[in-house]
């Protein structure tokens, strides 16, 4: 992803728009018993469409956000988010996308991955009362729904970052597209070497 | 690398600043600045929101109906016998001169307020609230709905103020057992918000399912609940065997339904608790 300023603010916009939906609408539903969090599945997308930088600093500014909106404790969000963006992006930059499911199944994983680090912040940082095994169901469950959330949002996010995407092509073809880009590369390269060898042997015999 | 450090930072200064703190201060203002969008949202959304929500709560509700008709017909046997309770209740009152749970609470100040933002972790069980210390509304507030005790301010802003409910982890509640059962704590078990438990029941005290709990208001004169006397917490659903020695577990099913709030008041303003922050 090529990071302007223009791109930047969009970046920033989807940020800003996915923690208040998560916080405004999201967080009020209860599907099989948990919550979507939505929010994470953002930041793996950003971090599947732009590397390990990119990702982790949309997940730290993404959890500092959410963090600042409900006055929680500074810092857990961030940390958790942060994670969850530089490893999307560590998928990125070492393999390839190479089916339409791998972002859904990567959203859920890490989704509940997350869920799974953020709760055991929280009992590091102390919890005197009892833990119900919910709460691993709560895991298991947000891994479950971001990776139905992840089928829609991915290609969204995908198409709203698109003019700053380094492969343009269409989703889902990133072998296919690279090596036709390769070939029609060098069969250009080809053609210029060809046409500017005709055009030194005519300077030579004087036609131009 | 940078990131991860940057984090650690934050999270170690914002868990031991105090409120008035810089990165306090940034946060409440980061949030003041986004109160009014979110109450748009919040507000734009709620059609949405209820639209969703109306499906688990029907496949919920036709499980709860047999349950809801048998409890009815306790509830009119209990009602029956309470009516003549009150009536000799207030007779002795009057005689001691004492004031009653209702008369205590009307001396607070009651300020309505909206739940526009509600956390995505069962961790934090607070949500945010449209009203403020701009309407009045001081930290260690006790909130209600129209069901019964739900939570108390934990920040305020100006605009905005942030209501940790009493299934958080953070929470415990010094209730009493109506309708002359034992004090005791009652506490959140973290990750499940329908089940609170009360701690510091001894063994041999009889407790019994759907026994009544209130706010038990206590204080020894220096240092208070943050709560006043009489405010419904919820009702006993089971009882067993605790995990501590001599004293049993009893779960609670609180009244209100913390998944599911819209409206709150905030009770303000009432009378000083001795040792309860402001």
């Amino acid at each position: 992803m090529i990071v302007t300023p223009r791109i930047g603010a969009r970046v920033a916009a989807i940020l800003l728009v996915a923690a208040i939906l998560q916080v405004s609408f999201f967080s009020y539903l209860s599907l099989l018993g948990a919550t979507p969090d939505v929010l994470a599945v953002v930041v793996v997308s950003l971090g599947l469409l732009g590397g390990a930088v990119i990702g982790g600093v949309c997940g730290f500014g993404a959890g500092l956000l959410l963090d600042s909106i409900l006055l929680q404790t500074l810092g857990v969000s961030s940390l958790v988010l942060l994670a969850v963006g530089y490893l999307a992006g560590r998928y990125r930059e070492g393999f390839e996308l190479s089916s339409a499911l791998t972002a859904p199944l990567l959203a859920g994983a890490l989704t509940a991955l997350g869920a799974l680090g953020f709760s055991a912040i929280q009992l590091m940082l102390g919890v005197e009362t009892q833990v119900s095994l919910l709460v691993l169901r709560e895991i298991v469950i947000k891994g479950l729904l971001a990776f139905i959330f992840a089928m829609p949002l991915y290609p969204l996010v995908r198409r709203l970052l698109r003019p700053a995407l380094v492969d343009g092509a269409p989703a889902g073809r990133g072998v296919l597209a690279r090596g036709r880009v390769e070939r029609a590369r060098r069969r250009r390269g080809r053609a210029a070497r060809l046409n500017r060898g005709v055009s030194a042997r005519r300077v030579r015999g004087g036609v131009a | 690398m940078a990131l991860i450090v940057a984090s650690l930072v934050i999270l170690s200064i914002s868990f031991s600043e105090a409120e008035s703190g810089p990165l306090s201060s940034i946060q409440r203002g980061v949030s003041a600045v986004l109160t009014p969008v979110q109450e748009g949202a919040s507000r734009a959304l709620k059609p949405a929101r209820d639209l969703v929500n109306w499906f688990d709560e029907t496949f919920d509700a036709r499980g709860e109906n047999d349950g809801l008709r048998e409890e009815v017909q306790a509830l009119r046997e209990q009602l029956a016998d309470a009516q003549k309770a009150e009536g000799e209740n207030v007779e002795f009152r009057k005689l001691l001169g004492l004031r009653s749970a209702e008369a205590t609470i009307d001396a607070y100040k009651r300020v309505t307020g909206r739940v526009i933002a509600r956390s995505p972790t069962v961790w934090y069980s607070t949500v945010t609230v449209d009203v403020g210390s701009g309407e009045g509304v001081e930290v260690n507030d006790p909130v209600v709905n129209g069901d019964g005790l739900v939570g108390r301010i934990t920040e305020t802003t100006r605009g905005s103020a942030q209501l940790t409910l009493i299934t958080d982890h953070r929470s415990a509640v010094s209730a009493k057992l109506l309708p002359d059962g034992p004090d005791g704590v009652v506490e959140p078990e973290a990750g499940d918000p329908e089940d609170l438990l009360l701690d510091f029941i001894a063994d041999d005290e009889e407790v019994e399912e759907g026994q009544m709990l209130v706010t038990a208001g206590w204080s020894n004169g220096r240092i208070s609940s943050a709560y006043p006397y009489g405010l419904e917490i919820g009702r006993v659903s089971e009882t067993g065997a605790g995990e501590q020695e001599n004293f049993q577990q009893v779960h609670v099913e609180p009244f209100a339904d913390m998944r599911d709030l819209e409206f709150v008041q905030v009770l303000t303003g009432g009378p000083k608790r001795p040792g309860v922050p402001e």
